[in-house]
């Protein structure tokens, strides 16, 4: 992996996906995987293999952390880095979920703009920790 | 006056009835003892007139008797004689007759004396109704009040307080406070003085759950000394309904955010010409949309920090910080908001060294409310100073800027919710009006204090207390307990008791049973507290599936079901519930966290 190129993305609520999709698609130029909830994110995975998972944290069937705990038992997938998106904000639910494994949280309301450039630096910040283990 | 005459000489009979028919009174007439008896029954008289001497039954006995029919209630009897001397009316007095008239009657003498009777009768029944009154008030009291004497028996209790004992009516020799009683309470009646204040405790219950109470005691003074009177007020409901609310407040937040995050993308998606080009009055309209979205953002965060805070359940985790770095961050994050409004930001002095208590997040967004204030209040050009000053135990960290300043009739309300001078500079957005409220109370929680300096029209200087922090210990009492204390109890008081006592100093975590915490996916805690009652396995089972969530933590068997020597058998350590106060369970608490930070760790 030399950057960031394919991002999926799991988001129940369907506006927030049409801003992912202006923020994600046209103005990062990632190439995107568009999931309704976490057990449509799970069948594309495989075929899609993306470079970076979004997800969001409470979603009806399977939750986010869910998703990512599933990814997470699976070799291939365990360094793929997992960003969770959570509009409740208080600093020990954000903790829990970094400590869960997320490799970034994004808190609800984000900025569709800013998010591309963040979403990059995780990616960066995955790949360094993963070189660094190996 | 409804008047019984009782004489066995009829003439008498009937001249006593014209007497008293005359002053304007009732009267039914009996010819001896037994008649007056059976009259009695059926006739509400308010006053007896006996004659000592009767065939049947003399006056002594009979007065007695009629006595008898009114369980309680004040029958007046006045006895009449002929006989020379005083001597038969004081037995007759001492027997209970309440006066006595000669024979002859002298008519005014009657009258004056059935007048007299007749005030006190007045007297009497209005007591007894302000007296049904009170009870009545009394009992429709919600919380329970109990009455208890110099031994400390329940003497009286209103409908709530006999509610709370599950009895319907307290025994004529009272009962002990035991079923109510814990350490707690017995500490607190035996302080000399508790008059007034009010007291959180557990109290118990037998055969039911121990519950949350606010306890105010009274005691009494002048007629009854060593009695006491207790109001007890069970918190169970308003704790439920606290817990209820942060749930509420938690949903309300999410799905406010939601939204939130469509609209506020969709605009910034808008004004960055993502979905094309906007003619400049458009990009105006836009710019007062997404400025006001902001508002409404932070507005959603300053309510829900403003709800925990006041209720005092924000949980904060002050540690030891070096001040410089902590307020270089607060300057580097408002850089940017400077500079689009043309303020310089400037740290004046040197630096000040020293480390203080603080939480990280808190401690910023204290700042952040702080330079953004004085960013906001700065003229075009003009500059925000950040300077530290050394108190005896704290910094004073102090943000001074040069804009108009706080109006003196202003300032008292400053710290309040919702407070924002009138003409207020909007050049920046505008405020939540909740920012200074909150950084108050941040500011206090975490051991500060914040306070201000302004004249009108030299500027402003807000300043925060910290304290500073020594040998990486934290300044209050509870030195050396380590963030996280999870709590297993299947008894929510219990539960909510801990973590209230926990909270100045450590996070608590609690719920009913250990798989719970384990799920909650936190880091493994200093100190697992818990009961194994309840659960309905082995306590060997228990403790196995509490090491499994605490890992290495020690585990404090905090619980009335086991004994010393098992919890040692077991590794743990052991603190009865029954006979341990407040203060008791912090000491354990400490002390099992500080051996477990001994040699090997």
């Amino acid at each position: 992996m030399t950057s960031l190129r394919k991002i999926l993305c799991a988001e129940d609520d369907p506006d927030i996906r049409l801003i992912l999709e202006f923020s994600l698609a046209q103005i990062g130029g990632y190439e995107l995987c568009m999931c309704e909830d976490g057990a449509v994110a799970l069948d594309r995975i495989d075929a899609f293999e993306p470079d970076l998972v979004l997800l969001d944290v409470m979603m009806p069937g399977i939750s986010g952390p869910q998703v990512m705990q599933a990814l997470r038992k699976r070799p291939p997938l365990r360094h793929l880095p997992v960003v969770l998106m959570s509009a409740r904000a208080l600093p020990n639910e954000i903790e829990a979920l970094l400590e869960h494994g997320a490799t970034g949280v994004i808190v609800k309301p984000f900025d569709p703009v800013k998010l591309p450039e963040n979403l990059k630096i995780y990616w960066e910040y995955a790949r360094d920790r993963a070189a660094g283990s190996d | 006056m409804r008047v019984l005459v009782v004489d066995d000489i009829e003439a008498n009979r009937r001249e006593l009835s014209r007497l008293l028919r005359a002053a304007g009174h009732r009267s039914v007439e009996a010819a001896n003892g037994r008649d007056a008896l059976r009259r009695i029954q059926a006739y509400e008289a308010d006053v007896v007139l006996l004659d000592l001497l009767m065939p049947d039954m003399d006056g002594f006995e009979a007065t007695r008797r009629l006595r008898a029919t009114r369980q309680g209630a004040w029958l007046p009897v006045v006895v009449m004689s002929s006989l020379e001397g005083a001597a038969h009316f004081v037995r007759a007095i001492e027997d209970g007759a309440d006066d006595y008239l000669v024979k002859p009657i002298d008519p005014k003498l009657l009258d004056a004396k059935l007048r007299n009777i007749g005030q006190i009768l007045e007297l009497q029944s209005r007591l007894a109704a302000l007296a049904a009154h009170n009870r009545e008030l009394f009992d429709h009291v919600e919380d329970a009040v109990l009455t208890l004497d110099a031994g400390l028996r329940i003497r009286d209790a209103n409908a709530a307080g006999l509610e709370l004992l599950g009895c319907a009516e307290l025994p004529g020799e009272g009962m002990p406070l035991d079923a109510l009683m814990s350490r707690e309470l017995a500490v607190l009646l035996s302080a000399p003085e508790t008059a007034g204040a009010s007291h959180d405790l557990v109290l118990y219950r037998q055969g039911r759950d121990p519950f949350d109470a606010e306890v105010r005691v009274t005691r009494w003074r002048d007629d009854a000394p060593g009695r006491i009177s207790l109001v007890i007020r069970d918190l169970t409901e308003r704790r439920h309904l606290e817990r209820l609310k942060d749930e509420f407040l938690s949903t309300v937040s999410h799905e406010l955010r939601t939204p939130l995050t469509s609209v506020m993308g969709a605009m910034s998606l808008l004004a960055s010409g993502a979905a094309g080009q906007l003619p400049p009055p458009a990009q105006k309209l836009l710019d007062v949309a997404c400025r006001n979205g902001e508002r409404l953002g932070r507005l959603i965060d300053d309510v829900l920090d403003v709800t925990k805070l006041e209720a005092d359940r924000m949980a904060l985790r002050p540690a030891s910080h070096p001040l410089d770095s902590l307020l270089d961050e607060a300057l580097a994050a408002h850089a940017g908001y400077a500079r689009r409004l043309n303020v310089t930001l400037r740290r004046v002095g040197p630096p000040c060294g020293l480390a203080v208590w603080a939480d990280t997040d808190r401690f910023l967004q204290i700042m952040a409310n702080l330079l953004s204030n004085a960013v906001k209040h700065s003229p075009d050009g003009g500059t925000v100073e950040l300077r530290c000053r050394l108190g005896v135990d704290h910094v004073r960290v102090s943000v001074r800027d040069h804009g108009p300043g706080i109006a003196d009739e202003f300032r008292s309300r400053l710290f309040e919710k919702f407070s924002q001078a009138s003409g207020e500079n909007r050049r920046s957005g505008a405020s939540t009006g909740l920012g200074l409220h909150i950084t108050r109370i941040l500011a206090q929680r975490m051991g500060g204090r914040i306070g201000l300096v302004s004249s009108p029209g030299h500027g402003a200087e807000f300043h925060v207390d910290v304290p500073i922090c020594r040998d990486g210990a934290a300044p209050p009492a509870l030195a050396a307990c380590p963030p996280d204390v999870w709590i297993v109890d299947r008894d929510a008081a219990v539960r909510s008791r801990l973590t209230r006592l926990l909270a100045p100093d450590c996070a608590a975590l609690a719920a009913r049973e250990p798989g719970e915490l384990a799920r909650a996916g936190d880091a493994a805690p200093a100190l697992l507290v818990a009961d194994p009652v309840g659960a309905g396995a082995s306590l060997d089972e228990v403790v196995r599936r509490l090491r499994e969530a605490a890992g290495p933590a020690p585990i404090l068997l905090y619980s009335d079901a086991v004994s010393a020597p098992q919890a040692a058998a077991l590794g743990c350590d052991y603190l009865p519930k029954h006979d341990t106060g407040n203060d008791a369970f912090l000491r354990a608490a400490r002390r099992a966290i500080r051996s477990d930070k001994g040699p090997g760790r």
